[in-house]
């Protein structure tokens, strides 16, 4: 089937097979590896993107359900290709070991601070919720994000 | 496989529905689910809520920062699943989610699949039942079930309206089916009566995001008070008072679930006074 998407700002047109998950499409016939697979099952949070302003997982939508959508990708988030405060941020406190999340908690991060600039501790650790990382132990991912919250 | 996208009720003719696709999409990818079309009815089925009607595509991360509805519909949403999986998953969707047990979703050729066994019950059955369990012990995994059949919601569908609790049944020898939706029949809106006063409690393995261990709806509507429980028996379970739970019939490994089920109702009852 026909499918259009606008990823990061870049319309692409490819004949997808209808069973494709949306990270494979991204992945593989985009080439857009910022986004990784850690369960394929809904759980890990590792492919999350935003479609059309919303925060999703992409292993659980196809890629033909997101047919003519605007979506974001952790490769997008960087401005003129410096990286974000909320990037920096992961650098400065260690946010990240192996970075298998990394790509998946930066897009939720992203996803909160742009609905709410101050989010509390608690709306901080809401938003993060979904997304597992098996090495820091979430403390210094949450400090990062904390840091750029006003 | 195709996919289409209809924009109205009249244009519908067969296929798998799909709306937010996170059960759809795992069940056609571990293939427990075979479509040759698939129909997004996204563009079919109303989203938002107004006057106590909500629309059955509305997602439950709307539903969670929703001030309009009951209390217990809320708090089942906000503790279902994650953030992601709430901004895609829908209302209806969540009502018609399939069991979560290990063997159905490793495709063992048990009842459920319309085999002769239960592998559970002779098996690992941690996660199961303790009512109804004999055919079956699935634990119906939906926390919005529970909570809209203790609310005493009514569905509108594309050809008739019931009540939630009629949207479920019992599988049995003849009939392995856990819903009463026909083929081709569209779930388009929730309807809830007023609510006095409503609340939600769910025990879970962690402390975020996981299917109920026991999930437990209770409301005050129409002077009376109704219960109905989530993770107990295959289906969403109505219990008219906490000594009904005296009834229940545990397996060797679900017995922890009736002190749990015991001490939620009680609090649930406690908070509605
Ligand atoms: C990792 C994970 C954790 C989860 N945790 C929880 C939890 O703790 N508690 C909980 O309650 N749920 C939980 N869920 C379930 C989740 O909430 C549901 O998968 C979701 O709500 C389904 O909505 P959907 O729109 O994505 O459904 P879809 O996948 O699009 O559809 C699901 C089913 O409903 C049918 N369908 C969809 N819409 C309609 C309609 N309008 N009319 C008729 N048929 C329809 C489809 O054909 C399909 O059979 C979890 C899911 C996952 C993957
Ligand atoms: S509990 Fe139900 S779904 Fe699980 S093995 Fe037994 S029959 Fe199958
Ligand atoms: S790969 Fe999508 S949630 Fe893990
Ligand atoms: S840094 Fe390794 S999983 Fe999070």
């Amino acid at each position: 089937m026909d499918v259009s998407v606008t990823v990061n700002g870049t319309t692409y047109a490819r004949d997808v097979e209808p069973r494709k998950l949306l990270i494979h499409f991204l992945r593989d016939d985009l080439d857009l590896t910022g986004s990784h697979i850690g369960c394929d099952t809904g759980n890990c949070g590792a492919c999350s993107v935003i479609v059309d302003g919303v925060l999703v997982k992409s292993c659980m939508l196809l890629a033909v359900q997101a047919d003519g959508a605007s979506i974001e990708t952790v490769e997008g988030i960087s401005e003129n290709g410096e990286l974000t405060p909320l990037q920096q941020s992961f650098n400065e406190h260690h946010a990240l070991q192996c970075g298998y999340c990394t790509p998946g908690m930066l897009m939720s991060a992203t996803a909160l601070l742009r609905d709410n600039a101050s989010p509390s501790d608690a709306e901080i650790k809401k938003a993060l919720q979904g997304n597992i990382c098996r090495c820091t132990g979430y403390w210094n991912i949450f400090e990062a994000v904390k840091a750029v919250a006003k | 496989m195709e996919l289409l996208r209809p924009s109205s009720v009249e244009e519908l003719d067969g296929g798998v529905f799909v709306h937010g696709g996170t059960e759809v999409v795992p069940l056609l990818r571990d293939g427990l689910l075979e479509a040759e079309t698939l129909v997004d009815v996204r563009g079919v089925v109303p989203r938002g809520v107004s006057d106590g009607v909500i629309g059955a595509g509305t997602t439950l991360g709307e539903l969670e920062v929703e001030p309009s509805i009951p209390d217990a519909l809320r708090e089942a949403c906000r503790l279902a699943a994650s953030p992601q999986l709430r901004n895609m998953g829908s209302l209806g969707g969540n009502l018609l989610q399939s069991s979560r047990c290990w063997y159905w979703r490793l495709d063992y050729p048990c009842r459920l699949h319309g085999g002769d066994r239960c592998h559970a019950r002779d098996g690992e059955h941690r996660e199961h039942a303790i009512f109804a369990n004999d055919f079956c012990a699935s634990a119906h995994p939906s926390d919005v079930a529970a909570a809209l059949v203790a609310l005493g919601a009514r569905l509108r569908t594309n050809r008739r309206e019931l009540r939630v609790e009629e949207l479920y049944r019992l599988p049995d020898e003849a009939d392995r089916h856990t819903t009463t939706l026909e083929d081709g029949e569209l779930i388009l809106e929730v309807e809830l009566p007023d609510v006095e006063a409503s609340v939600y409690l769910k025990a879970m393995d962690r402390k975020r995001w996981s299917f109920p261990q026991v999930g437990v709806a209770a409301a005050r509507v129409g002077g009376g008070v109704r219960i109905a429980l989530a993770g107990v028996a295959p289906i969403p379970w109505r219990i008219d008072s906490i000594e009904a739970l005296d009834n229940a019939t545990p397996l060797p490994r679900t017995e922890w679930k009736l002190p749990l089920a015991r001490a939620l109702v009680g609090r649930a009852l406690a908070q509605l006074d």
